[in-house]
């Protein structure tokens, strides 16, 4: 294959916006996007609330300044404060320029873009196209891409970087549709693939291939990863899946009840209730079911979150998704009962270190979106400023590979390589002493993560959990894939992603143990509070002759000082 | 009502349930088949729940798209009891009603579209139509002017493509269309929803190139107006209003003066009053009989076609009776617009 100016790896909102900005940068450059789902199928399109910008559509006296401002206390002080006064700065542009190319933007009374209060926001800034805003955006930038003649390699799933000698040369894919192992020489690679909160599998919100993958394959060819123990947990996921129940359930005036038929929110949070933040009520809903207040089930612990008293009429004509929701994947009407719910993983603010610019440690490799971690979100991300993070920041990516594509030479991918590529996966269908089952693996996976550590992590719990993970890595020598075909072969893909979540799962554990305090999403039973002394710095996990190895690097300062973070 | 103690709020209803899958690996298989996975299901499991089951513990090699598992990625469309739907939104529950044989689901791929493995078909066609047919704003606003301002957008604006940017691109209305399983080149119903929201865009500047796509051949006067694909619909968007409204601004920008779209209608029209052959293979199989149809349908045409001067597409019938009766009445209405256009053209 003739070699790619920019291959970019994932096709959300943060690979699309680097696609079409690096076109717009340079069109004469070879811009190819890789995807394992087609492009508007990602999962930023599960994105309902919106996108924050300061545009004072709303109200008039917002400013950026404000909007900074929030960020970098709703991070819990450990985001880069240079790095969020661009995310603020380029917000309303970003906005605008989504309008300028055709999102359905809802509007307000004088027609401009409307905009919403959202959690953590000192003023209603966030964006929105009803509840569909991260579909939206996302159909717009696929459509603009497809306008730009974008080359588009849909279900590919990308395997590892070709690096040799610290030189990347290009990447290397398997076409799910024949099952060939396809080389991409590159001059650069602009790493785009979401989050890792799948990794707590059936206690996640996240679509089934947020596996991290881009992470991982970053992190195996010796790229920084950074802030890794930092996941944020949604208060109410729905029981059997952790699909999430947005906000609005509880903002009509739901009720938080455990099996007592007690509303406990009373005793965390007495004035908010169940409007509290939502790691607050996360961890309060986490107690009850610990202290043995929840409802057990086959399908795990829960508490109820109680809508039967707001009235048939309410619950049909204000919450009508939410009623869908329960009914399609709990077989619950909320009209009639309660719906069985628990916090659930739901966002990653760790991944690959980048510079503001979306650049690696390593030449030519670039990183944005929920993938990368630049900092903007710190220890706790707000709501709204993630598909702002993806859009800004998938934008400068795709703008500074394509300024710099130039200076490096195109990399050559030798048959060789492909061909051990090629046999390392196929040693997962032998079938001499290969036995476990991927499905067995992955759930266990997901129950050593919620349990050591989830919302509230200690210790003895994070090391028991490492300890597991050491052991399910063991256990995953010996995985069998039994579907042998070469085309669509989900069953090898599937395999391919516990391995990354494996991997991605020790750097999110040896960063929670090694971090001894509490921070944003980040609690410590044994260390309850923040310790700015030791720990406003940031995580740095690389791999070191097969295990993680930890380092720090500062947090950038200079705009607002260290304040105790309380609403 | 919270009392009411945790054994009793947990007991789960559960059965065994059968589900005939749709099997077919080119590299292997020389014809399709079906295989049966009978497996214990609870109330409140989705289809594509009891598949990711089946996969997990009876039969890995099971293939089907799922990714975010909530009905909003699209990604899960596939034939449940011979209907195109989502699995991650359908409870099996409600799906045992529909089975033929009691017990038993049929799980069967989408159809119109190239098959690649079991449940899992092409979706690149969709995508080549979607190029085609310009699917995408071409702004008014210049790119170096871009993200300076915002465009001012009235709510009756927004209104009119707000229901449309609800299609996820599952393809289920793609598979349901009856003009496609005969005119592979037709441009199908999601791509022509998708071009009438752009037309219908003010920041749009080239509504006049995609208009012109649109009422060439396989184009928009290829649909016949069954409904099937707004039926289908797994987010309830009013596709018709969309071909509708794409009709009728073709008639309203050339309607008189260029007959194009309307010659190319009624070409297509006598094609099928001529070889009835073509109605029986294109137009569905419908619950509603004849007399619905000219009852209900036939008086609307015509007031289209007394409004418009120009022939509807053909309405809806069960292929296998009344079909004379269908093709009398249609010669009828053909005549009344034939003779209306005459009268038009002195
Ligand atoms: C339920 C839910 C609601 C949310 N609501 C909001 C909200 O209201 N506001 C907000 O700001 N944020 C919200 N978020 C967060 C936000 O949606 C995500 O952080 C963001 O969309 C991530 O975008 P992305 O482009 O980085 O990645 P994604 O959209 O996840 O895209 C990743 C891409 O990478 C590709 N990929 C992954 N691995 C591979 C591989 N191995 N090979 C090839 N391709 C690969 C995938 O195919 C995909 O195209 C929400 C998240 C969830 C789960
Ligand atoms: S109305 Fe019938 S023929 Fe026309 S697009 Fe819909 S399904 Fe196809
Ligand atoms: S129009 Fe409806 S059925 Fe058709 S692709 Fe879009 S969402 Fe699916
Ligand atoms: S898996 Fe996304 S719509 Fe069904």
């Amino acid at each position: 294959m003739k070699p790619f100016d920019i291959v970019i790896v994932g096709g959300g909102g943060a690979g699309l916006y680097a696609a079409m900005e690096a076109m717009k940068t340079n069109p004469s450059l070879n811009i190819a996007v890789l995807s394992k789902v087609y492009p508007n199928r990602s999962h930023t399109s599960a994105a309902q609330g919106g996108a924050n910008a300061a545009l004072a559509n709303k109200a008039k006296d917002d400013t950026v300044e404000m909007h900074i401002f929030d960020t970098i206390k709703g991070s819990d002080y450990l985001a880069d404060q240079d790095a969020v006064d661009i995310l603020c700065s380029e917000a309303p542009k970003i906005i605008r320029e989504l309008d300028n190319i055709g999102t359905p933007w809802s509007r307000l009374d004088d027609n401009t873009i409307a905009q919403r209060p959202f959690g953590g926001a000192g003023r209603p800034r966030c964006c929105y196209c009803a509840d569909k805003t991260g579909h939206t955006i996302l159909q717009t930038l696929y459509e603009q891409c497809l306008k730009k003649g974008v080359f588009f390699f849909n279900e590919y799933f990308s395997l590892s970087l070709s690096v040799n000698n610290s030189r990347m040369r290009g990447l290397l894919a398997m076409n799910m549709k024949t099952g060939k192992i396809e080389a991409f020489p590159a001059k650069t690679v602009i790493f785009a693939t979401g989050g890792y909160a799948k990794m707590y599998w059936n206690r996640s919100s996240n679509a089934a291939g947020n596996t991290g993958d881009g992470q991982a394959i970053a992190y195996r060819a010796g790229i920084p990863l950074k802030d890794m123990e930092f996941v944020q947990f949604h208060p109410t996921g729905l029981r059997k899946s952790g699909l999430l129940v947005t906000e609005g359930a509880r903002g009509e005036g739901g009720y938080l009840v455990n099996k007592d038929g007690e509303r406990f929110m009373a005793r965390y949070a007495p004035e908010k209730m169940e409007l509290g933040p939502r790691d607050l009520v996360s961890r309060s809903i986490e107690t009850e079911i610990l202290q043995d207040r929840g409802f057990d089930s086959p399908a795990g612990k829960y508490i109820h979150l109680d809508l039967t008293h707001l009235g048939a009429e309410l619950i049909k004509s204000r919450l009508p998704q939410i009623r869908e929701m329960s009914m399609n994947f709990e077989g619950v009407d909320p009209i009639e009962e309660p719906i069985p719910v628990r916090p659930t993983a739901h966002y990653s603010m760790g991944g690959i270190d980048t510079d503001n610019y979306g650049r690696t440690v390593m030449d030519g490799v670039y990183a944005a979106g929920e993938c990368a971690c630049v900092s903007v979100h710190g220890a706790n991300r707000l709501g709204g400023n993630s598909l702002l993070d993806i859009l800004v920041f998938g934008r400068i990516a795709g703008h500074t590979a394509a300024e710099e594509a130039g200076k490096f030479e195109p990399g050559v991918i030798s048959p060789e390589e492909i061909k051990a590529k090629d046999e390392e996966l196929r040693s997962f269908m032998q079938s001499s002493g290969h036995y476990e089952r991927y499905g067995a693996l992955r759930e266990e996976l997901g129950q050593t993560l919620a349990l050591n550590v989830g919302i509230y992590r200690e210790a003895s719990k994070i090391s028991r959990g490492m300890d597991e993970l050491s052991l399910l890595k063991e256990r995953f020598k010996k995985i069998r894939v039994f579907d042998s075909s070469d085309i669509f072969n989900t069953n090898l893909m599937q395999v391919l992603e516990l391995q990354n979540m494996l991997d991605l799962a020790e750097t999110v554990a040896a960063g929670a143990l090694a971090r001894e305090e509490s921070r944003g999403s980040h609690t410590r039973n044994d260390f309850p509070t923040r310790d700015d002394e030791k720990w406003h710095k940031h995580t740095i996990a690389t791999l070191d002759n097969g295990t993680v190895k930890l380092g720090q690097k500062p947090v950038t300062m200079g705009r607002y000082e260290l304040q105790e973070r309380t609403y | 009502m919270h009392m009411t103690g945790a054994a009793e709020q947990h007991k789960e209803e559960k059965r065994d349930i059968t589900f005939r899958v749709f099997r077919f690996n080119p590299q292997v298989d020389i014809k399709p088949y079906f295989d049966d996975y009978t497996i214990p299901v609870e109330r409140g499991i989705t289809v594509l729940r009891a598949l990711n089951y089946i996969k997990e513990h009876v039969d890995p090699t099971v293939s089907f798209r799922a990714f975010c598992q909530a009905g909003i990625c699209g990604s899960c469309g596939m034939r449940v009891n011979g209907i195109s739907k989502l699995a991650c939104t359908t409870q099996v529950w409600e799906e045992l009603d529909r089975c033929k044989e009691p017990g038993i689901l049929k799980v069967e791929p989408l159809r119109n579209m190239p098959p690649i493995k079991d449940l899992i078909v092409d979706m690149d066609p969709l995508v080549d139509k979607m190029k085609h047919y310009m699917n995408w704003i071409d702004s008014s606003m210049p790119e170096s002017e871009m993200g300076k301002k915002e465009f001012l957008v009235s709510e009756d604006e927004f209104l009119k493509y707000d229901k449309a940017t609800d299609c996820i691109l599952c393809a289920s209305c793609v598979s349901e269309c009856t003009i496609l399983r005969a005119h592979k080149e037709y441009v199908s119903p999601a791509v022509l929803l998708k071009s009438y929201r752009m037309n219908v865009d003010s920041r749009d500047t080239i509504h006049d190139t995609r208009l012109a796509e649109l009422v060439k051949d396989h184009g928009v006067w290829d649909c016949t107006h069954c409904y099937r694909c707004q039926e289908t619909c797994v987010k309830s968007i009013p596709i018709m209003d969309a071909i509708h409204g794409i009709r009728e601004n073709a008639l309203e920008v050339r309607g008189t003066k260029d007959t194009s779209g309307a010659k190319h209608a009624e070409a297509f029209m006598d094609d099928i009053a001529k070889k009835g052959k073509l109605v029986e293979a294109t137009l569905p199989f419908r619950t509603n009989g004849v007399l619905w149809t000219v009852k209900n349908l036939l008086p609307m045409a015509v007031k289209m076609i007394m409004k418009r001067r120009t022939p509807p597409p053909p309405p809806m019938v069960k292929p296998s009776k009344g079909i004379k009766a269908f093709r009398e009445e249609f010669r009828e209405m053909t005549e009344h617009v034939k003779d209306d256009q005459q009268s038009h053209n002195k």
